[in-house]
């Protein structure tokens, strides 16, 4: 691949030059380093996604589907999961199975009638149970806004023990708040 | 992006000068461009604007890069220290030589401005084109030439003075 576009080395003391640098060498980089590198990136890709919000377009039609459940503001579901029936009784509340330290990534979303800014989003999550980004910790807080529409936020949780139980994710705005409940059942 | 890993470690490393700062280099490009994944596939070139990213990441972050290379200087470090590997051919005093000129050169690079190091270790060991290097940096052609001839003749300056070249 070596060119001669500009071969500035003319005699023989240049070209000596020039061969070792052709041989000038470099350390190769580590076994495995790619593969980690990338699962660092996806991971940290992730978080910040996270912490950004991904606003997801939804067409009108949808958008028409849902606004029953609009009606008070804001309203948050699990979209991989099955939504609940409108005739459902409130007290069902979802679930997801989860395998011991298999990380899983569970999205929630927070459907406006409005843009919403300055919202604060809290998730509470039960002993076992832990943020990918966020060891450690029970309770985590963003500052966010809210684009009109549904707006999708990935968690990646993974269970550290076979306890589950239920997390909560509590979105506030002024006076207003709702919480949303996730029942995680170990296996 | 797989297929630009190799190119872009390289150019980590030629960068950067040192295993570790290549890997904080690399590994930050990933978590850019992991966000834009999705631009990436209707790049034309992904490989060349990797390689721009990172280069601009670099400059971004050349402060802390020169600051942690000046250190390892300091201490006796040398960049190329996958030299020693280069020994082992079958005229173990001819390869003593060599090892000892590469020795040399890789102390007479660091003592390079990094623009010089960096334009003739793209030019000169990598093989990149000008016009490859003109894009990289976005720099005028005619500035990497006359880069790449200052380079050259203080990099022969500084291995005559130190008796490399008699």
């Amino acid at each position: 691949m070596h060119n001669s576009d500009l071969d500035t080395y003319q005699d023989k003391e240049d070209q000596e030059i020039l061969e070792l640098l052709k041989d000038y060498p470099m350390q190769d980089a580590s076994a495995g380093f790619y593969d980690q590198a990338m699962a660092r990136a996806a991971h940290e890709g992730t978080r910040r996604q996270r912490n950004r919000w991904v606003m997801t377009g939804f067409g009108s039609a949808l958008a028409a589907g849902l606004v029953l459940w609009l009606i008070g503001g804001f309203f948050l579901t699990t979209p991989n999961l099955p939504e609940p029936a409108l005739s459902e009784p409130v007290a069902s509340i979802p679930g997801v199975t989860m395998t011991l330290e298999q990380p899983r990534t569970v999205n929630l979303v927070f459907a406006s009638k409005t843009a919403l800014t300055d919202a604060t989003l809290t998730v509470t999550l039960p002993d076992g149970v832990e943020l990918a980004g966020f060891p450690g910790q029970r309770e985590i807080t963003w500052q966010t806004s809210l684009a009109e529409g549904r707006n999708l936020l990935p968690l990646e949780l993974i269970a550290l023990t076979p306890t589950g139980g239920e997390v909560l994710a509590r979105l506030e705005h002024e006076d207003r708040n709702r919480t949303f409940r996730l029942r995680i059942d170990v296996s | 992006m797989q297929p630009h890993f190799d190119r872009l470690w390289r150019l980590a490393m030629r960068l950067t000068g040192r295993k570790a700062e290549a890997e904080d280099l690399f590994q930050e490009l990933l978590i850019k461009a992991y966000g834009k994944l999705d631009d990436l596939v209707a790049i034309d070139e992904p490989g060349s604007w990797l390689c721009r990213v990172m280069y601009n990441l670099f400059i971004d972050e050349q402060r802390r890069f020169a600051r942690r290379r000046m250190h390892t200087v300091d201490e006796g470090f040398l960049p190329g220290d996958g030299l020693e590997g280069l020994a082992g051919d079958e005229d173990p005093v001819r390869d003593n030589e060599r090892l000892d000129k590469l020795k040399q050169l890789d102390q007479a690079l660091q003592q390079l401005s990094d623009e010089h190091r960096i334009i003739v270790l793209l030019h000169d060991t990598e093989g990149y084109k000008l016009n490859e290097i003109h894009e990289l940096m976005n720099i005028p052609v005619g500035t990497v030439k006359s880069r790449l001839h200052r380079a050259r003749a203080r990099l022969r300056e500084i291995l005559t003075q130190g008796g490399t070249f008699s």
